[in-house]
């Protein structure tokens, strides 16, 4: 009850108290992170960096190491093909069970919000926290890997699902179920075809996720590119971590091409529209041999990720399995709740860690997104003037910042947060500093190549009839421009938020403070007891932090 | 069209050019026994682990007439519960580790250590140009203090346990450094993070130190030892009960003698210890590691 009131009260909230809040909190977050007081900078680890920098003269380009850096790419592109598998699976049956649709049907109220509400648990906890957990059910088997990251973004995607069900127009299910269809043919017939699209868009959005974190994963000893990152990292061989770190962009780089590609290809909504659920969009003429052959091409995939990851699928319904669950189950009950204090004083520290890696993100975002937006920069762009435009040399230059700023994006957002970390670990010392530069350099290669599509997806007609009207370059640009993609930007930031919140565990894993430091010492310490406490808080935090997200975006609406 | 078909042809063309690493274990298992699955701790350079206990193992499999796997770990956390879950049949443990393994698996048995882990030692070094002097006595160790100080991995013996043990004896904790104290993740890690300055000093194992100097890997210009520490029991070779069962009551035995039996002059064997930095293997008993599991409690590590 409170926290419905406090949405209600929330929604009258205006923009300028957000503002404000939002300029304490940072403040407050600089303070935390001792930005004034200690000693934050490490001098003695400049030359380690400096020699990192050089090493990308000359990667090492054997003919091992490069065969080494295929495999591990494979290895990485099969867990990410897995686990997009299994996550997309469950979505859909946890999303139509928690969709207030499908309960409706049955005139059933109650069902969807409590499905909703076990979703949050999954979520809120990251994918590196369910690999170090599930090693103790499953042992050292590439199973934990695949589940460690279907389990959190399955129910993420279960959540979206259910969102895009709910909001899909419901007149023909109606009809359906009217015509005395049974409501699972109703369903089935009446509802997902329109929810099609979108469905299969976010789909491609997490197979791009699951390649990210399948990176990560390698850090818990997955293997994959992850892992060899964290070893050429670890024994300081920079020349094979650039290699790998190009392996790395290559993979996630083409990824994102090829789903943005098939995306435009089959007129299907851009990325996940977290605001707007269009379903008028026109479509463009399908391509049926482009389907066909996308379809085929998903199929070997599949059989080949499933063949190279060589999962132990039985371990899955083995007793064992189910006693190992229980007893560690045993072990961590009761939560120990002893350190209350010590708890509350590292939840903080989180929580500042996040605003400044998302602050951070967010404004850098918004500029480069403009210098990454083809119709902004490029020549008969929306700013351009036509007698400049004509200029050869000019043209260039426009070329060469926007496919800059592109690679720049794709480049910090390939390299996982904790290798990001552990490089900054070299000149800064250990504190939330490091994690929050590094929380905030993924983020920012993230929200801005989001945010770049938002202004390739400007509506372009009031720019012009400002243009017409007579308005100058910047006039457009303050009145036409701004308005029309900052609530956009802001929904896509309070979004990426609490994806960073969920991230500043595994930043904390490689020592980069905050609760994920405490977790790597409780994990070590096999303290199953307080580790359960430590998760606990970290729920709370997360969903503190939805909840905000939440209503700060029912402002923006 | 055409791109289609070349995007097409562009996903399946790195499938087929290239196969999986897993074939390998699919040849040792051809005989029909489940093989001993041994593992390590990351406790250095992964590189140099994995070449290591491939000669091991090779040496385990002709000894002990079954076949032998070593299984890498890229975490000590994760090598502790792989063993409590297992996976892992013989594990080379430091001493907090094995201790920590030990009390989540009733009846495990340490069996085998080096001829130097019953007399082991950790050594603080330090870089040359953060003014820190030679320390004579544990009380010494008070100059650390403003000082920054990066440890080896969480779960180290030689490069946390103990040094921060014997900091503490001397009434220095770990909010006395300058900044936060690091946490490196392996010896090798914390040599070359001090050599460079990163960090003032730090706390490494003495025999990988020693090795390094022997290999002239370290720069003795930039780093120097400071102190070393007083001697406490480390390394040992863990084992699961459950072999017994797999392989019969005299099992354990078996491969005691095997690792007892290795001997310096024979070229093939002087390599598997001269990568283990042993000259020979030696029985130990769990009660050896009573003030290893003490010193854990007390620090936290032990629950």
């Amino acid at each position: 009850m409170i926290i419905l009131g406090f949405l209600k009260r929330s929604s009258l909230i205006s923009w300028r108290t957000w503002g404000l809040l939002f300029a304490i909190s940072f403040i407050w977050s600089l303070h935390i992170a001792g930005i004034s007081e200690r000693d934050l900078v490490n001098q003695g680890g400049w030359n380690l960096v400096w020699r990192f920098v050089v090493a990308a003269i000359h990667p090492e380009l054997s003919r091992e190491f490069l065969l080494l850096t295929l495999n591990a790419s494979l290895k990485t592109l099969a867990y990410a093909v897995c686990s997009t598998f299994f996550s997309i699976l469950i979505g859909l049956i946890a999303g139509v069970l928690s969709s207030e649709v499908w309960w409706s049907i049955g005139n059933n109220q109650t069902p969807w919000l409590f499905g909703r509400g076990i979703l949050a648990f999954p979520r809120a906890i990251h994918e590196l926290i369910w690999g170090l957990f599930l090693i103790n059910i499953f042992g050292l088997d590439p199973l934990v890997a695949i589940l460690a990251i279907a389990i959190p973004f399955g129910a993420i995607t279960a959540k979206v699902f259910s969102e895009i069900l709910d909001e899909t127009p419901r007149q023909p299910l109606l009809a359906l179920l009217n015509s005395g269809a049974s409501p699972f043919s109703a369903f089935v017939y009446g509802l997902f075809p329109q929810a099609f699209p979108n469905l299969l868009s976010y789909s491609f959005y997490r197979f791009e996720c699951s390649i990210r974190s399948a990176a990560v994963l390698g850090i818990i000893g997955a293997g994959g590119l992850g892992y060899q990152l964290l070893l050429s990292l670890q024994s300081l061989r920079y020349e094979q971590m650039w290699t790998l770190l190009g392996a790395l962009i290559i993979l996630s780089g083409s990824t994102d091409f090829g789903c943005t590609w098939l995306r435009d290809r089959w007129g299907l909504p851009s990325r996940l529209d977290l605001n707007v659920l269009n379903f008028q969009q026109h479509r463009k003429l399908l391509q049926r041999d482009s389907v066909f052959i996308s379809i085929l091409a998903a199929i070997i995939l599949f059989i080949f990720s499933f063949w190279y990851v060589q999962a132990d699928f039985s371990k899955l319904w083995q007793v064992r399995s189910y006693e190992r669950l229980a007893t560690i189950i045993q072990i961590a009950l009761p939560p120990n709740t002893s350190q209350l204090n010590q708890l509350f004083t590292l939840a903080t520290r989180t929580l500042a860690m996040s605003i400044l890696a998302i602050a951070s993100a967010g404004f850098g975002g918004i500029i480069l997104a403009f210098l990454a937006a083809r119709n902004f920069v490029l020549p008969q762009g929306i700013l351009s003037d036509a007698t400049k435009s004509s200029q050869l040399h000019l043209t260039f230059l426009r070329w060469g910042v926007l496919l800059c700023t592109r690679f720049f994006l794709l480049f910090i957002r390939a390299v996982p947060e904790p290798i990001w970390a552990l490089i900054f670990l070299f000149v800064l010392f250990p504190g939330i500093l490091p994690g929050a530069i590094a929380l905030g350099l993924h983020n920012l290669g993230i929200l801005g190549r989001l945010m770049a599509e938002v202004v390739e997806n400007l509506d372009q007609r009031p720019l012009r009839s400002l243009q017409a009207a007579g308005a100058t370059n910047p006039q457009v640009f303050l009145y036409g421009v701004l308005p029309s993609t900052f609530p956009r930007f802001f929904a896509y930031i309070l979004y990426r938020w609490e994806v960073c919140m969920r991230a500043t565990v595994i930043v904390g894993i490689v020592g980069a403070g905050g609760l994920g430091r405490l977790l790597t010492e409780q994990l070590s310490s096999f303290d199953y007891n307080s580790l359960l406490t430590t998760l606990i808080v970290f729920v709370i935090l997360t969903f503190i932090v939805d909840l905000i997200s939440a209503s700060v975006r029912k402002t923006l609406r | 069209m055409r791109f289609s078909w070349s995007s097409f042809l562009l996903l399946i063309l790195p499938l087929t050019a290239c196969s999986p690493n897993v074939s390998k274990t699919a040849t040792t298992a051809q005989t029909n026994i489940q093989p001993l699955v041994t593992g390590a701790i990351p406790d250095r350079d992964p590189e140099k682990l994995q070449r290591q206990y491939g000669k091991l193992a090779a040496y385990l499999e002709k000894e002990l007439g079954i076949p032998v796997e070593y299984k890498p770990v890229t975490d000590y956390t994760a090598a502790v519960t792989a063993f409590k879950v297992g996976e892992l049949d013989l594990v080379w443990f430091g001493g907090l580790t094995g201790v920590q393994a030990r009390l989540q698996v009733p009846g495990a048995e340490a069996i085998a250590q080096r001829d130097i882990d019953e007399n082991f030692h950790s050594v603080f070094i330090a870089n040359k140009n953060s003014g820190l002097k030679l320390i004579q006595n544990t009380a010494e160790l008070q100059q650390l203090k403003g000082h920054t100080f990066t440890f080896g991995s969480e779960s180290s013996t030689s490069g946390r346990l103990m040094p921060q043990y014997f900091l503490q004896q001397a009434g220095v904790q770990l909010t006395d450094f300058k900044g936060e104290p690091g946490f490196s993740g392996d010896h090798d890690k914390t040599i070359k993070l001090v050599e460079a300055g990163s960090y003032n000093a730090g706390a490494v194992n003495e025999k990988v130190w020693q090795e390094r100097v022997k290999n002239q890997e370290v720069d003795l210009n930039r780093v120097q030892v400071i102190w070393r520490t007083p001697t406490y029991y480390d390394y040992h070779w863990l084992i699961h009960p459950q072999v017994q069962q797999r392989y019969g009551k005299d099992f354990v035995q078996k491969v005691q003698n095997a690792l007892f039996k290795l001997n310096p002059q024979i070229i093939e064997q002087k390599e598997i210890l001269d990568l283990l930095a042993a000259s020979k293997f030696i029985p130990t008993q769990n009660s050896n590691y009573t003030q290893i599991e003490a010193i854990g409690r007390e620090i936290g590590k032990i629950k």
